[in-house]
This record gives structure tokens, C-alpha cells and sequence, in this order.
């Protein structure tokens, strides 16, 4: 019964001129079939649930992609309509910086290392925990975003989702391509590689540049590790033209190594060991990276400082609770 | 009664404007142009309940969301001049106010109060999200991190102290990063240790039974966001914007208001915090927080646990920072456990501990600066080590 008022009215709102000129217009329908009735600004679109709508039909229709479903899903804070639902989608962003009057956002960004069929050490996870993890965030709503996605909201220029997380592997190891690489293609999700290149290609654990081609193309994101994995800070007595010409190793054959292999220069940074202190940022910042993380285990509002922000690091005797603990993604406060 | 009645008025309009419709004709999406003049019957219902929902908000102080619902007035109808009228004054309002807030968190970094400086910048991006300005100042000027002070007594393990401070073990990395600790360190009972503020970690309090919700804090999408609206049916056409906070007791608010009831505060705030993870910005949740932090606070001022008292204030000041004698509470607290520590120091010091001694009188110091009988003993305390050291060589 109320579906059906709400097709009828749906159909009348069709009816009427349209005053303003409908952006979305443009674009080629999403799906076959008439487009429902629905009322359109550059800055939102309201319209009404149709049988079998779900956040990604809508934003299929009108924002372009079902990747965007995240949008009428933070706004709208529902993740299913019933039909004939008034639904306001947003067509823009509209929380750059992610903060509300009620506190703000943090990006969780996790850090694996090693993966194996069975756990070893603290940096050798096992396969099936990597499992339960990721499919612990595809079913609890997380969104994975790349580093990049990241970078751009420290910069106040990209909205994450809510529940935006972003994953990273350090070192290269081989086990990213044979255990990971399959869990989140099935998954769909993104990652980052953060690679030393002293160990590309290093031996049978290790990835090599054709490895990491592959795996660029495939859509994963590698970043620079430094060339030896050594402690970026200075060391004690290490003269002033020791450690410049140090840190012109850490930070610049990586570079010249990206560009040779992959075709471009290499943007974040990972320290190794997560160490890193002040009077090291702006030489960082120098060699072209433009953020750089730590281990620090905190999760990272969009004003971090982009050369000091953190990642969690994930280590195999977690237990699930222990990760889901790395997972918060929201700083409560009242900001009225 | 009333909600009846509008039901009905409501029931009739939408048939009134089923039957304009119907007599359009039989040709549903031929929207060809030069067609019906309007339909103003349609979009009016819809456009109404929004702007009330504005104008609503807009009284609550929610000005970023009332903004964004009149732009939502507009795109249901866009000649509404009112609506293009009340959305310039609002953001003529809302800039005003975010130019304010940026310029008084620059008057407190220029005082040297990041703490206030950093509130005053998050609030203006709370007004305007995209303000590169506010944005800026708090990620290149302010620096944040408030901090504990705790020192190190035997058996104490950075794992324990995350787990202690955190309710977390794994925490631990915080603490070893923030203080710059080597790899797997001793820790030598009397140094000092900073304990970090981390954003995102649920509060527990170190003597908490419960563990903390293994759920991750969901965020909200603002304070009540009034949910969408129902189908365009013969429901009421405007609820009322009230309703939204009268529901049912939900068990878990019950089940933390009696652990309130009987003092029983850490189980409160274990309650409460799983209650607010559901139900993130939740008024009531949140009254009901503030409540439990706040006895808390006092009963750990009166067992003289000041560090853990201060770390319930803080939390407290932070989700409101006039609460009830709340700063004034903070300072207490804080001025004790620089007695505390100073007295410790003068303990060590006359069981001739002179190494603890000194790292007592040091966190006096740190936390008050200004403290001249501590500076004074330091001095005498590390002229005594000297002294004995030499004599040891010789």
C-alpha cells in the first residue's frame, strides 16, 4: 500500500519540469530501464527507494559507481531502504576533515609483515588468521581505502568513509603474492607495499621488481621501505656529512630504483622500524615523500602530521579481539 | 489526539495530490519539455518536512546540518527564495563563527595553551569541515597530547601499563615510542614514564573488572541525524523533531545507570561505553558518561589515586569542558599528586634512595615548573650522589 502511493507519487514528481538543469543527466544511465522519479541540485538528490534498491544501486545510478555507496551510507546512516523510502544522497562531499560536533574521525592503517601457513614468530601470521581478519572488516562494514586515499584526506582534500581502513605490507615478502594477494582480490580490497629494496629480489622469500610490476598493475600500491631498512635517525657521533650522505642512501637510491623498475619515484614512506625524530622530517620531505609513517599504534585524524602519522602493526598471536582493538575509527568529543 | 488529526490532513493532501497526478494522464516519464506548469503539491509535503527539519536544527545550534538540509529545501524547490534566503544567512553565520573560533584557538597558541588552541580549531572544522584555515593551524601549529606522568615501580612492564592505562597490552608500543625507549627495555623503578592520550582508545580505567567492548567504536553520523524520512504515505507528514530521543530504556543505559546508582563506576563506564559504541553521540549516553566520570573522578581524589582521578577529568572536560566544578576539580588533583610525589621524594631521599629521590622531585617538576623547594633538593640530592661517587672511586 505504501509502496505503491510512493511509486504514484514517485511518478508525479517525474512529471514535473525539472527548473534546474540535472547534472547527472549527462552521464549515461547506470542501468537500463526509465530512471525513477527523483529531484536533483548539484549538491544532493532526492528521491525514493525502488523494490530491490541497496545503497549500491543507488549510487549506480546516480554518483556514478556502487563504490560510492559508502556516501548515501554515512549520510543517510542506513544501509538499506524499503521501497518507496525518502532517500537524500549527497553528490558531494561533504566532511572533508571527517570532524562532527561530536568528535572525529581516525583512520586505522594496519601493518603486516610476513604471512605463512602457519604463524612463526611474531612477524610470520598465519594465512588463515589473515583470513578471519579481512573477512572480519568486509562483514562489520570497515572500507578498505588505499594509502593514497589517505594521504589526500591528510591534505584535506579527499572524504574517506566512516569506517575507512587502510592496509599496508612492509619489506616485500614473497608471501604478500602467494598468501594475501588472493584474500583481497576476493575481497576486493587495496593494499600498500612498502618495499626495501636492498631485499627485492633478494632470494626465494623475497618479491622481485617483475613481482612488483605485476602486482602494480593488479592495482596494489608500492612504496619505498629505504634501501637497507636501517634506523633513519641520527646516530650517536655520526658527523653532520656522515648522516647526509647516510640518509642520500636511505632515501634517494630507493628513488632512482623506483623509477628505473616501476616507472615513478616513490611518494610515502615507511620508517623502519617505525623510528624516526624531528630533525629528520625535512630531509624525508626533501627526497620528494610527502608522508611518512610509524608504528605507533594509533589510528590518524586528517590534521596528523602527514611526515609523522601512524600505523598498527598486526602480529600473529593477536586473537581477533586483540585486532578488532586496532580498529577504532572514531575520536568521541564535543566539539559544540 | 493532535498527531491524528495531522495524520488525516496529512492523508488528504496526499490524496489531493495523487489525483492531480493521476489526471496527468496516461503517459508515466514522458517528461517532454513545455509540459504541466508544476506540481507543487508533491514536492511541497517533502520540501516542508525538510525545512522544518532545518529550521529545527538550526535552533538546536546544529547550523553545519541545518545548512546542508536547506540545500536539500532547494534541491526538492529551488524557487523556495525563503529557503535561498535562510541558507545565506546561515552560512553568513556559520563563517562568522568559524573565523571566531580560528581566531581565539590562535589567541591561546599564542598564550601557549595548546590544549584550548586545538579545542577552538576542532570546533570551527566542526562548523565548516572544509576549512583550509582551521585545518592548517591544528595540523603545522598545535600540538596536542596531554599526558600522564607515571613512575616506574618494581614489577612494572610496559605491557602492564598499557594494559593499566589502555586496556590493552599491545598499547605498550605507545608508550615505548612516546618516551623513545630502547628495544625490549628495562624499566628501572623511580624513572618517569609519559602515558599518552590516545585518540580512538575506549576509556578504561585501570581498575575496570570488564574488559572493554570488543566492538569497535562505530562513528556517528552527527549528533541525532534525524533518520530518513518515512515513505510518502498517509503517515504524519512532520514528526516532530523531539521524538527522536524518547525511546524505550534500553537495557544496557539501565544496567549502567544502577551500576551509577550504587557507586559501582568503572562497571558504569564499561556499561555505558558499550551502550554508546551502538549508539555513538547518544544524549542520554553521554549525560550518563559525564555522570559516571565525574563520581569517579571524586571518589579517586578522595582514595588519593590522583593520577587516575586526572586522567576521569580529563576525559571528562573533554566531552565538557564547564562540567559542573569539573576544572576545578583537575587543578585539585593535579596540585595533590605534586605533593604526593614531592613528599615520595623526600621519603626516598631520607632512606638516602637519592637516584628516586631525584626522579620524584623531576616530576614535580615537570608538572609544576615554578616549584622551588623541588629544584632546591634535586640540587642537593645530586651534589650528595656526586660527592658519594667520588668517594666510592677513590
Amino acid at each position: 500500500m505504501v509502496g505503491g502511493l510512493a511509486l504514484l507519487l514517485g511518478a508525479c514528481a517525474t512529471a514535473a519540469p525539472e527548473p534546474t538543469p540535472t547534472p547527472g543527466a549527462a552521464r549515461p544511465p547506470a542501468r537500463p530501464g526509465p530512471r525513477p522519479a527523483a529531484y536533483e541540485s548539484e549538491d544532493f538528490v532526492v528521491t525514493f527507494a525502488q523494490p530491490g534498491d541497496t545503497p549500491e544501486t543507488l549510487a549506480a545510478r546516480y554518483l556514478g559507481g556502487p563504490e560510492r555507496a559508502w556516501m548515501i551510507e554515512d549520510y543517510t546512516g542506513q544501509q538499506a531502504f524499503s521501497p518507496g523510502q525518502e532517500v537524500v544522497i549527497p553528490r558531494r562531499p561533504w566532511n572533508a576533515a571527517g570532524v562532527t560536533p561530536g568528535g572525529y574521525q581516525i583512520v586505522p592503517i594496519l601493518t603486516y609483515h610476513n604471512l605463512g601457513e602457519h604463524a612463526k614468530g611474531r612477524l610470520v601470521l598465519a594465512a588463515a588468521s589473515f583470513r578471519e581478519q579481512m573477512t572480519y572488516l568486509k562483514t562489520n562494514g570497515y572500507r578498505v581505502v588505499s594509502l593514497g586515499d589517505f594521504v589526500e584526506f591528510a591534505r584535506l582534500g579527499r572524504q574517506l568513509p566512516q569506517r575507512a581502513v587502510v592496509l599496508t605490507f612492509d619489506d616485500g615478502y614473497r608471501s604478500f603474492k602467494d598468501l594475501a594477494y588472493p584474500v583481497l582480490k576476493e575481497l576486493g580490497f587495496t593494499a600498500t607495499l612498502f618495499i626495501y629494496t636492498d631485499w627485492v629480489g633478494a632470494g626465494r622469500g623475497a618479491l622481485s621488481w617483475n613481482d612488483l610490476r605485476e602486482l602494480s598493475a593488479a592495482g596494489f600500491d608500492i612504496q619505498a621501505h629505504t634501501k637497507t631498512h636501517a634506523d633513519l635517525r641520527r646516530a650517536h657521533g655520526e658527523t653532520e656529512a656522515q648522516y647526509a650522505r647516510r640518509m642520500h642512501a636511505e632515501l634517494e637510491l630507493p628513488q632512482e630504483l623506483f623509477n628505473k623498475n616501476l616507472g615513478r619515484r616513490s611518494q610515502i614512506l615507511a620508517y623502519p622500524y617505525g623510528r624516526w625524530e624531528e630533525g629528520l622530517l625535512p630531509k624525508v620531505k626533501e627526497y620528494g615523500y610527502v608522508a611518512a609513517f610509524s608504528v605507533r599504534r594509533q589510528g590518524n585524524a586528517s590534521f596528523v602530521r602527514p611526515l609523522a602519522a601512524h600505523r598498527s602493526q598486526i602480529y600473529s598471536e593477536m586473537t581477533l579481539d586483540d585486532f578488532v582493538k586496532n580498529l577504532n575509527v572514531f575520536q568521541e568529543e564535543n566539539l559544540r | 489526539m493532535r498527531p491524528a488529526g495531522r495524520r488525516l490532513a496529512a492523508a488528504a493532501v496526499l490524496g489531493l495530490a495523487l489525483g492531480g497526478c493521476a489526471s496527468l494522464g496516461g503517459e508515466p516519464g514522458a517528461t517532454g519539455p513545455g509540459k504541466s506548469p508544476d506540481a507543487p503539491v508533491a514536492r511541497d509535503p517533502l520540501a516542508a518536512r525538510h525545512r522544518q527539519q532545518a529550521e529545527a536544527l538550526e535552533r538546536d545550534g546544529q547550523l553545519r546540518r541545518a545548512a546542508e538540509e536547506w540545500r536539500i529545501v532547494l534541491t526538492i524547490t529551488p524557487g523556495d527564495a525563503r529557503a535561498r534566503e535562510s541558507l545565506q544567512a546561515l552560512r553568513a553565520r556559520v563563517d562568522g563563527l568559524v573565523a571566531e573560533r580560528i581566531d581565539e584557538g590562535r589567541k591561546a597558541l599564542a598564550r601557549g595553551v595548546q590544549v584550548e588552541a586545538r579545542r577552538k580549531f576542532l570546533a570551527a572544522l566542526a562548523l565548516d569541515p572544509s576549512s583550509r584555515a582551521a585545518f592548517e593551524a591544528l595540523q603545522t601549529d598545535t600540538r596536542e597530547v596531554e599526558f600522564i606522568s607515571h613512575t616506574v615501580r618494581a614489577g612494572d612492564t610496559l605491557a602492564g601499563l598499557a594494559q593499566r592505562y589502555y586496556g590493552d597490552r599491545s598499547r605498550s608500543e605507545v608508550i615505548w615510542e612516546t618516551n623513545q625507549l630502547p628495544p625490549n627495555p628495562r624499566l628501572a623503578p623511580g624513572t618517569t614514564l609519559k602515558i599518552p592520550e590516545i585518540p580512538g582508545v575506549p576509556f578504561v580505567h585501570p581498575e575496570a573488572r570488564r574488559p572493554p567492548p570488543a566492538v569497535a567504536a562505530i562513528p556517528t553520523p552527527d549528533v541525532p541525524r534525524p533518520g530518513p524520512a518515512p515513505a510518502p504515505g498517509p503517515a504524519p507528514v512532520v514528526p516532530a523533531p523531539k521524538e527522536e530521543y524518547t525511546s524505550e530504556v534500553n537495557p544496557l543505559l539501565a544496567e549502567a545507570r544502577e551500576a551509577l546508582e550504587r557507586s559501582d563506576y568503572p562497571d558504569a563506564l564499561g556499561t555505558v561505553d558499550k551502550y554508546l559504541t551502538s549508539k555513538p553521540g547518544d544524549r542520554e549516553g553521554l549525560t550518563l558518561k559525564k555522570q559516571a566520570l565525574y563520581g569517579q573522578a571524586k571518589s579517586q581524589i578522595e582514595a588519593r589515586q590522583y593520577p587516575e582521578s586526572i586522567q576521569s577529568l580529563t576525559l571528562l572536560t573533554r566531552l565538557q569542558p564547564d562540567y559542573e566544578d569539573a576544572s576545578a576539580l583537575l587543578k585539585q588533583a593535579r596540585t595533590r599528586l605534586v605533593e604526593q610525589h614531592y613528599t615520595q621524594g623526600v621519603r626516598f631521599y631520607r632512606e638516602e634512595k637519592l637516584k628516586e629521590a631525584i626522579a620524584e622531585w623531576r616530576v614535580v617538576l615537570e608538572m609544576d615548573p615554578g616549584h622551588a623547594n623541588a629544584r632546591r633538593n634535586i640540587d642537593q640530592a645530586e651534589r650528595l650522589l656526586r660527592g658519594l661517587e667520588q668517594r666510592m672511586k677513590k
